[in-house]
């Protein structure tokens, strides 16, 4: 195991992909910050000549939240000092409450003058209703009434599923890439194992299972590596990004690289098998095909079923083991997976791997001594010693 | 003491071996001989554990061969095995830390073992860019870097240059005297009978000849006559069973049966010219072997 840390950590190719990987990810956050740009709401400064109704300023502010402005008010003595602070660029209207009137340069922009006017009509209207002897609450009931009970049709929204969907998309295509790249290495590395005809006096001094653990975990520990550096630049891309990231993806992110870990083990030693069935590097990819179109197909339902992260379908489909380590991380940063979901699904995500490491353990040591033509897949499982 | 027994196996309907005994004493060094295909790369496999045998039994020092037995053996396969992009030290060091030295014992065994094969100049090239030759001394050092019990040697001299040859010869006597067993296999007889004084020739899975070096060559049923005549001489042996297998102007060379008095034979030769030159010898190990598989009648 040591000795493919050693080896892969020492790859240029290894510290290339990684830095490339991360300046990607951070670079996406920079991007996306800056395209953004400026995105603080609009500000405007209102005079107020006199005293204000009551509820008016806080009317006012209701509808600035409303419509993604920001107004501060101020107080001045008299309508002199009002037209003088608006014709001065000071504030960019004024109330002159003894008037009635909205005092601006030009006319006010739109956003302010609505806001304005809403403040006023409610305050107006709160003072009517209270001289016509209503109290605080029946005033409220009549003024601001529960409004409609919001529901989605597919399932629970949340105006963050977007930035969910997008952190777990490009989470899901990261993965893809590296169980792929590294589960690759696996391949290539047990083929040339048995290419070159080490593999006969590696087997003298350790067991077959040995062999195929060491190799699994130790470049799964470098896979984890670059895995984990890409997913912890991407919480710093985030954070740069400016852009309001909901919990779902603060839980979801770190926990995908368990994901990665448990569902490399599973692909990789699936890929390890297959590297034992060939004797030649030009085979390896055939006896492989089979993995990688699951490993694919896993992939595609990403961008099928990640439109609808709370269909059946994608309740399914995420807790089967060869999905659930790109659907599932996908789900839980959209805040789409239940407890329980998450649940079954590492949990049998885990017992299939485990199985699979028992499996291929007994297998392995038959098929890596095989010499001569590609076995297949029901000839290695059903083999005997040779 | 290795201790093979009636060992048996098929791959489908290929009798790979068919009852193969062996047996490899302490600080004793076995040759193995036999023509390609006869068993001797499948019998080392068996007793390494790379394949399963169907009937038989293997043993080590009496006990059946078990993983951790076999991490005191050495072994060196008729095709190379060694990562090709690894450099030679750090070859030498991963297969000695896999048979359990610990790092430091390991590097301090690479670099004996480089200087004992004489390829520590290259110690820090990789495997990929030695000679053939080079790169079985490595392999060579891989087998007995770990300071082994038992050597299970294929084709060990396959490759080799004369002065790699002699370095190789050179090691084998060594660790004969420091008592570890030596099993293997040649095609390379004249060197087989330089290094082990037993030998085991195999043929279709079934042992054909075993025993001492000289006495298989005594147990010979003909012997091998030279003469060299001070003219020339045309010399046709009056002897039964005498046969002419090379002739010169002044030298003839003749098989002879093996209870033939030598006496008798120099006479006849006389007889046909003055010699001044006779040697009456059992055949070399080659020949004998090509009579044990029935290549050339004894």
């Amino acid at each position: 195991m040591s000795r493919e840390i050693r080896q892969r950590l020492r790859s240029r190719g290894f510290a290339v992909t990684t830095v490339l990987i991360c300046l990607g990810v951070l670079g996406a956050g920079v991007l996306n910050r800056a395209l953004r740009g400026d995105d603080s709401p609009t500000r405007y400064d209102v005079a107020v000549v006199g005293r204000a109704p009551a509820g008016f300023e806080t009317a006012l502010q209701s509808a600035a939240k409303a419509l993604g402005i920001r107004i501060d008010v101020s107080s001045v003595a008299d309508r002199d000092a009002a037209v003088s602070r608006v014709s001065s660029g000071d504030d960019d209207a004024a109330v002159d409450v003894a008037a009635a009137q909205l005092i601006a340069d030009r006319a006010p922009p739109d956003e302010l003058a609505a806001a304005i006017d809403a403040g006023w009509q409610s305050a107006a209207s709160r003072a009517a209703a209270r001289d016509a002897g209503l109290d605080d609450t029946q005033i409220t009931s009549v003024l601001a009434p529960q409004g409609l009970a919001r529901t989605s049709i597919s399932g629970a929204a949340d105006s963050n599923d977007d930035v969910g969907r997008l952190v777990g998309s490009a989470t899901a295509i990261l993965l893809f890439i590296s169980i792929n790249a590294f589960g690759g290495m696996v391949l290539t590395g047990v083929v040339e194992e048995k290419s070159t005809g080490v593999v006969e006096v590696l087997l003298a001094h350790v067991r077959a299972h040995q062999l195929l653990a060491g190799k699994v975990f130790g470049i799964g520990v470098v896979a984890m590596m670059q895995f984990s550096a890409a997913v912890l630049t991407g919480v710093v891309a985030l954070r740069i990004s400016g852009t309001e990231v909901p919990n779902s993806v603060w839980f979801g992110l770190p926990t995908t690289i368990a994901w990665f870990v448990v569902g490399f083990v599973l692909y990789s030693t699936l890929f390890a098998l297959a590297g034992s069935f060939v004797s030649r590097q030009e085979d390896a990819q055939g006896a492989a095909a089979p993995i990688s179109m699951v490993f694919t197909a896993a992939y595609l339902t990403v961008f099928v079923l990640g439109g609808a992260p709370y269909s059946t379908a994608a309740r399914v489909v995420s807790i089967l083991p060869p999905f659930a380590p790109l659907l599932m991380p996908l789900r839980v940063s959209i805040g789409a997976a239940s407890v329980l979901e998450i649940v079954v699904s590492a949990v049998l995500l885990l017992a299939a791997t485990f199985g699979m490491l028992r499996l291929a353990g007994t297998v392995y040591g038959r098929t890596l001594l095989h010499r001569g033509s590609r076995l297949k897949w029901k000839q290695a499982l059903t083999m005997k010693s040779s | 003491m290795l201790d093979v027994r009636e060992v048996g196996k098929r791959f489908g309907e290929v009798v790979a071996l068919d009852g193969i005994s062996l047996s490899v004493g302490d600080g004793a060094i076995l040759g193995f001989l036999g023509p390609n295909g006869a068993g001797k790369s499948t019998t080392m496999r068996a007793v390494m554990g790379l394949i399963s045998i169907d009937s038989g039994s293997i043993s080590w020092n009496g006990a059946p061969i078990t993983h951790a037995t076999r991490r005191r053996f050495g072994y060196m396969p008729a095709e190379r095995g060694m990562y090709p992009k690894m450099t030679v030290r750090d070859q030498l060091v991963y297969f000695a830390k896999l048979a359990g030295l610990s790092t430091s014992d390991a590097a301090s065994a690479a670099t004996t073992w480089m200087e004992r094969v004489d390829i520590a100049h290259r110690a820090d090239d990789e495997v990929q860019a030695l000679s053939s030759g080079n790169q079985q001394r490595v392999q060579l050092a891989i087998a007995l870097v770990h300071d082994p019990e038992l050597l299970i040697l294929d084709e060990p001299f396959s490759g080799l240059d004369p002065v790699a040859v002699e370095t190789m010869k050179t090691i084998l006597a060594e660790q004969m005297r420091a008592g570890t067993s030596v099993l293997f296999s040649s095609h390379q007889l004249d060197l087989v009978s330089d290094i082990s004084r037993d030998v085991v020739i195999v043929e279709a899975g079934r042992v054909v000849m075993a025993g001492d070096v000289q006495h298989l060559r005594e147990r010979a049923g003909m012997r091998d006559v030279s003469v060299g005549f001070d003219t020339d001489t045309a010399w046709t042996p009056s002897i039964d069973g005498a046969t002419v297998t090379q002739a010169t102007a002044r030298t003839a060379h003749v098989r002879v049966p093996a209870g033939t008095d030598p006496a008798v034979v120099l006479a006849d030769a006389n007889r046909a010219g003055r010699v001044v030159e006779f040697a009456f010898t059992p055949p070399d190990l080659s020949e004998v072997f090509l009579a044990a598989i029935g290549q050339v009648p004894a």
